[in-house]
């Protein structure tokens, strides 16, 4: 427990200096926000406007639709709010500054993945918090559903972390991370909208080799009534391997770091 | 002229260098053409379905269009004029006995053509993938008034790049972020790119008809699907280069307000 409220000290701080980093450019910062903001405008437009004369999208209705989205942007946002430094890793790596890393009295992982919240995500998740809530008990689901609703926004959290761990680690071994995590992100981006419009191969592919149906489709469902409880302890067992793996690989990368540059 | 050419085939050659970031890059592109595909197959899965003023062939075709379209007017190496005010590097090509707006676009379609090279390729395999069944525009004329549509969308398209790069120099630290604005959400949104823009209401399409943003891509495509009349056609020309000419004007206005902010700072 004294570790935990260590490392929370240690976030905090490094928060907060992101936090005033941002500071010094405060009309980009606002330009920045209000153009994400935009973009998730534009795009529930888009779906609104479909729905209302198609009526349903794969059998989901307007509402359940824009549901996913929701909770595609809740996981995403989420993210990006913890792990941002990620986006910041490759400099650390190719100038060798990341000895510097591996020497402080803490963990070089924590430090790599969560080393400075993004302040400018983090105004968008209460009003994204409220969207979930206010659409989501609009299809009146049971105590259960939203039970496993949460577990499962956990665990595509987890699975999202998974991945964080294991772009930072390529990013030791190969000095590639920009585009990595971009196409990490192009990926997630699939499931934006139900992961039943896929057809096969593809769908199986966003499904079991690259979870981006259970991490972000997977929760959703289960607000829906879609999803037993086996379905829950399976995702979350596979939540659970890829956070493994990915700590693994992370250790392994650790191993080929060369400190090229220092 | 020869300067430019020399421009061109050394751009070329330096997009080369960085092969895998190329590659990423494209990567990335081909998948998002998934989301919007598989989506609208969804949405057209009865091949009889008409919406929107599109059947199932005309959907695809404006998917793969948006998705050629976007290599041809929407890449660009333009976006590093924005670092080259903010770091002072700008200061060396005014120093150089050539055409800083001319310089930009002859990389650009340096960029353009070798985006496109990829996107041939990309097309046909996502065709082996994916076998769509695409409508083909016959009438030449429609087919020359296309062409003709984007080229003014290529020109369009520069002038709104550099226009916000240009806000560096007003805003040193701050060129990103009204780059993602106008570039990112408002380029990418109300081109058509992300979704055609006649799902949405008449009033709203009227009014995004006044802005330059769908002659980019929506407007083009309309065309080459043989949506509009000829007439219109005429008319979406006219307002297309109406808008060319006011951006170019304006570009070179700000980019003449700019060089007197300019101090050359980090040089």
């Amino acid at each position: 427990m004294k570790r935990f409220f260590y490392y929370l000290k240690v976030w905090w701080m490094m928060s907060k200096n992101s936090f005033l980093g941002m500071l010094t450019h405060r009309v980009g910062v606002f330009v920045f926000t209000a153009g994400k903001v935009i973009r998730f405008g534009f795009f529930l437009a888009f779906l609104y406007f479909l729905l209302i004369r198609t009526n349903t999208l794969a059998g989901y209705t307007l509402q359940e639709t824009i549901f996913f989205f929701l909770t595609f942007n809740l996981i995403d946002v989420i993210a990006q709010f913890f792990f941002r430094e990620v986006y910041r890793f490759r400099p650390l790596v190719v100038s060798g500054s990341f000895d510097l890393v591996l020497l402080k009295p803490m963990s070089a992982l924590f430090r790599s993945l969560m080393g400075g919240a993004d302040i400018l995500d983090l105004f968008t998740i209460p009003p994204l918090i409220f969207a979930v809530f206010y659409v989501g008990s609009q299809m009146s689901p049971s105590q259960v559903q939203v039970l496993f609703y949460i577990l499962l926004v956990l665990n595509g959290l987890l699975i999202a972390t998974a991945f964080h761990i294991a772009v930072l680690s390529l990013g030791i071994m190969t000095l590639e991370i920009d585009h990595t995590v971009m196409i990490y992100r192009s990926l997630t981006n699939l499931g934006r909208l139900p992961i039943d419009i896929y057809q096969q191969p593809l769908k199986g592919f966003l499904t079991y080799l690259v979870p981006v149906g259970i991490m972000i489709s997977l929760p959703a469902k289960a607000l829906m009534g879609l999803v037993s409880a086996n379905g829950v302890f399976w995702s979350f067992s596979l939540g659970i391997i890829m956070f493994t793996l990915s700590l693994r690989f992370w250790k392994l990368a650790l191993r080929k770091y060369s400190s090229a540059s220092s | 002229m020869n300067k430019y050419l020399s421009v061109f085939k050394i751009s070329f050659a330096q997009e080369f260098a960085y092969r895998a970031s190329f590659i990423m890059w494209r990567v990335r592109n081909v998948l998002q053409i998934f989301l919007v595909f598989f989506l609208w197959t969804t949405v057209f899965a009865n091949p009889q379905t008409e919406l929107f003023g599109y059947n199932r062939d005309k959907i695809i075709t404006y998917i793969f269009g948006i998705f050629i379209l976007r290599a041809l007017v929407m890449s660009a190496r333009t976006v590093d004029i924005s670092g080259e005010i903010s770091n002072g590097d700008l200061t060396n090509y005014l120093l150089k006995p050539l055409d800083y707006f001319k310089y930009w676009f002859t990389r650009d379609i340096s960029s353009k053509a070798l985006n496109l090279c990829f996107v041939v390729v990309e097309v046909f395999l996502l065709s082996l993938f994916l076998r769509p069944s695409f409508f083909l525009q016959t009438d030449p004329v429609k087919i020359i008034l296309f062409l003709v549509s984007i080229a003014f969308a290529v020109v369009m398209f520069f002038g709104l790049l550099v226009l916000a790069n240009l806000i560096t120099f007003w805003l040193p630290e701050s060129g990103w972020g009204a780059q993602f604005l106008f570039i990112v959400i408002f380029a990418e949104y109300l081109s058509g790119a992300v979704f055609p823009l006649d799902i949405l209401p008449t009033v709203i399409q009227n009014i995004l008809y006044k802005l330059p943003f769908p002659y980019l891509l929506f407007f083009p495509l309309q065309v080459y699907l043989g949506k509009l009349s000829t007439g219109m056609i005429l008319k979406g020309l006219l307002f297309s280069g109406l808008w060319m000419t006011i951006l170019i004007f304006f570009m070179n206005y700000v980019w003449h307000k700019g060089l007197k902010r300019y101090t050359a700072v980090g040089r």
